[in-house]
């Protein structure tokens, strides 16, 4: 079963009585892509996945998952995907051993094949030192990983990663994602919501969910090309100074910047491609601040959204 | 007293959004008055009756209906002889048996004393009590003689408290305890998050819900063990009936009042309103059952909302069995509504939870 199009969705909605929490979303996920689904909360990014997932009907709209219709073949999806929630939820007091058989289970694994995929996906995830104990006690980048674990356990073709990363460490963040590179790398397809823009950055697809509609959708290059997010007449420049804050106060108000933030201890700024560097540089000296250095730059994804998002918002 | 006006309205606030916990403390203290009211009633009357006319005289229909204008009896059953009615108190449909043998009518009219064959069942102390005052004072009526009713008290003849509260105990307990056990066990699950991790894999709803219960009946099959050998060990109360008998009727008990507690599971939101539904739940079980006061104390309507608790039926069985000795053929009527009841709940619970996570 190659499909291309993993997950095909087409003016997928839901209301929840007069509320809609997802309005018309169309999205087409790739087979072996890491699909980064991205959105403020209560955005409608929980029950996108929910829809995808089956485990709730949509009130409008089409969408099939590994070739499988939301409304009809529930049962059909919820055996060919794998899920993994932001919050634990696999069974605290049972060890990661009897949590993997019991998940393997219910997806109708037995005897020796259930033996070798739990063992399969321990290796995978490196879990074996810990498999004996209550999984309520493992850190919060080993819980994750046993909840990818139990994802995997049935082999399925597409993992559903909802907020997978939120509150560990980097190091076990780093990992898990090296993980998932790697299982990419074998053809698994990920469809992964998250805040992380970095994470974002990493994903091969991605969409922008915002006040229930998906408002952006394509590879990152694609979204820091367009040309909404550099508008005619302006250009990115990022500015190197030993006082950031203080900096980024006195360019705010400069005339010609339209918009300042700061990033790794730098000041971005939105500028008219009419404003030189130099002007920069005066109006720094003015407010007193010391001298620096002023490149151009590319936007990254944080300013694409911001970018969009403000422009939705006024308009 | 910084803030209290905040604490306050910030409470009102959670109050007025948890509409379950306002719901309980609104309609519980309702409940209980009424419940508690007309439960707790002593004064029984209208006793359920059996008669065998073998006479069937005119004198012997007036002697039937004096004794009925007390009000203590009414009469549910006419038979054709004393056996019948000795079966009908053996299975639990009646609690007084009348035996009016033939030549009551040519005794009476003589002047005579008739004999007239009264059992009473002994199983419940305060109806027997007052089934006995229904036979105390002649009938004053009849023509010439005075009929002689010889009251003979069929089980427990000694009306030992222990040995009927007991096997109600019994019942009460089981019904509690296994309620308590599953009425956690959804809610759980949605409040650790393990329930979103079952909807998206392929396990059936039936499938989750017997699975819950399984564990638990046998639990509820060994706690039966336990209460039974206590009742011996503590209160020297002996089964007369066949205890296997009493474990067979007792599946479909249990399963009913895991089933409750179950469809509990599914409409509680939180683990706490879990506990508050269950403690809801068990009033009436007590109360309704038949174990605190005889049911036939009850007005109608209370009556038959005691009939859909799985207690009251299962205190039958534990009276029927460890009292009067009935066998499984008298308990068939309570294993068919138990089981019926169980498979009821069954159903709502799986439909009630597709519901909640929709």
């Amino acid at each position: 079963m190659a499909l291309e199009n993993i997950i095909e969705a087409k003016g997928l909605t839901r209301r929840f009585g007069s509320f809609t929490a997802v309005d018309h979303v169309d999205l087409v996920v790739k087979a072996g892509s890491i699909y980064g689904f991205l959105g403020p909360n209560g955005s409608g990014k929980s029950t996108v996945i929910r829809m995808l997932c089956g485990v709730l009907q949509p009130t409008e709209g089409e969408a099939t998952v590994n070739g499988f219709n939301v409304r009809t073949e529930t049962e059909s999806i919820k055996r060919s995907i794998g899920y993994m929630s932001q919050a634990f939820s696999l069974y605290r007091d049972l060890t990661p051993a009897e949590n993997l058989d019991f998940f393997g289970g219910i997806y109708g694994l037995k005897g020796k094949h259930l033996k070798e995929r739990i063992d399969a996906v321990v290796e995978l995830v490196g879990l074996r030192k810990y498999m004996e104990q209550p999984s309520g006690t493992l850190s919060g980048g080993w819980k994750q990983r046993l909840a990818l674990a139990a994802a995997l356990i049935h082999e399925p073709p597409l993992i559903f990663l909802d907020e997978p990363t939120a509150g560990i460490d980097p190091v076990a963040r780093r990992s898990l994602w090296d993980l998932l590179f790697d299982l990419s790398g074998q053809g698994k397809t990920f469809f992964v919501s998250t805040h992380y823009m970095d994470e974002a950055e990493r994903c091969s697809q991605i969409g922008y969910i915002y006040l229930s509609k998906l408002i952006l959708k394509g590879t990152p290059v694609e979204l820091k090309a367009m040309p909404e997010v550099s508008p005619a007449g302006t250009r990115r420049v990022s500015v190197e100074t030993d006082n950031p804050s203080m900096s980024l106060r006195a360019l705010k108000s400069m005339k010609g910047v339209r918009d300042a933030t700061l990033v790794e201890a730098e000041v971005h700024l939105l500028i008219d491609t009419g404003t030189p560097d130099s002007a920069i540089q005066s109006a720094l000296s003015e407010a007193h601040l010391p001298p620096s250095a002023v490149r151009s730059i590319e936007p990254s994804l944080e300013d694409v959204f911001v970018t969009v998002t403000r422009s939705l918002d006024k308009g | 007293m910084n803030g209290l006006w905040s604490v306050i309205r910030k409470e009102f606030m959670h109050l007025r959004r948890d509409r379950t916990t306002l719901m309980i403390a609104l309609v519980m203290p309702v409940l209980q008055m009424i419940i508690f009211g007309y439960a707790i009633n002593f004064d029984v009357r209208h006793i359920q009756t059996a008669v065998a006319d073998l006479d069937n005289s005119r004198e012997s229909r007036q002697y039937l209906a004096e004794l009925h204008a007390g009000q203590y009896i009414d009469y549910v059953a006419s038979l054709s002889s004393p056996e019948q009615v000795a079966q009908m108190l053996r299975n639990g449909s009646a609690r007084v048996g009348i035996s009016i043998p033939k030549g009551f009518a040519r005794t009476l009219l003589k002047g005579g004393n008739p004999q007239v064959g009264v059992m009473i069942d002994g199983s419940d102390a305060q109806v027997s009590v007052r089934a006995r005052f229904a036979f105390v004072s002649p009938p004053k009526n009849l023509p010439a003689g005075v009929p002689d009713a010889r009251v003979n008290v069929l089980f427990n003849p000694d009306s030992k408290t222990a040995n009927f509260m007991i096997p109600g105990l019994i019942a009460v307990i089981l019904q509690i305890v296994t309620v308590a056990l599953t009425a956690f066990s959804i809610v759980r699950e949605k409040e650790m998050g393990t329930l979103e991790q079952l909807m998206v894999t392929p396990v059936g709803r039936l499938a989750l819900m017997i699975g819950k219960l399984v564990p638990y009946a046998i639990l509820a099959m060994v706690e039966l063990i336990a209460v039974l050998t206590l009742s011996d060990l503590l209160f020297g109360v002996v089964s007369r009936g066949s205890l296997i008998t009493l474990s067979i009727i007792s599946i479909p008990f249990v399963v009913a009042s895991l089933a409750l507690g179950l469809l509990i599971s599914t409409i509680a939101q939180t683990q706490g309103q879990a506990l508050q539904l269950t403690q809801l739940s068990l009033m009436p079980s007590i109360l309704l059952s038949g174990y605190v006061s005889p049911r036939e104390t009850m007005p109608g309507w209370l009556y038959m909302l005691s009939s859909v608790i799985p207690g009251t039926h299962y205190m039958q069985v534990t009276r029927g069995i460890m009292v009067r000795g009935a066998g499984f053929v008298d308990l068939i009527p309570q294993f068919l509504i138990l089981s019926l009841i169980a498979f009821l709940l069954i159903l709502a619970s799986t439909a009630r939870f597709k519901k909640s996570i929709a």
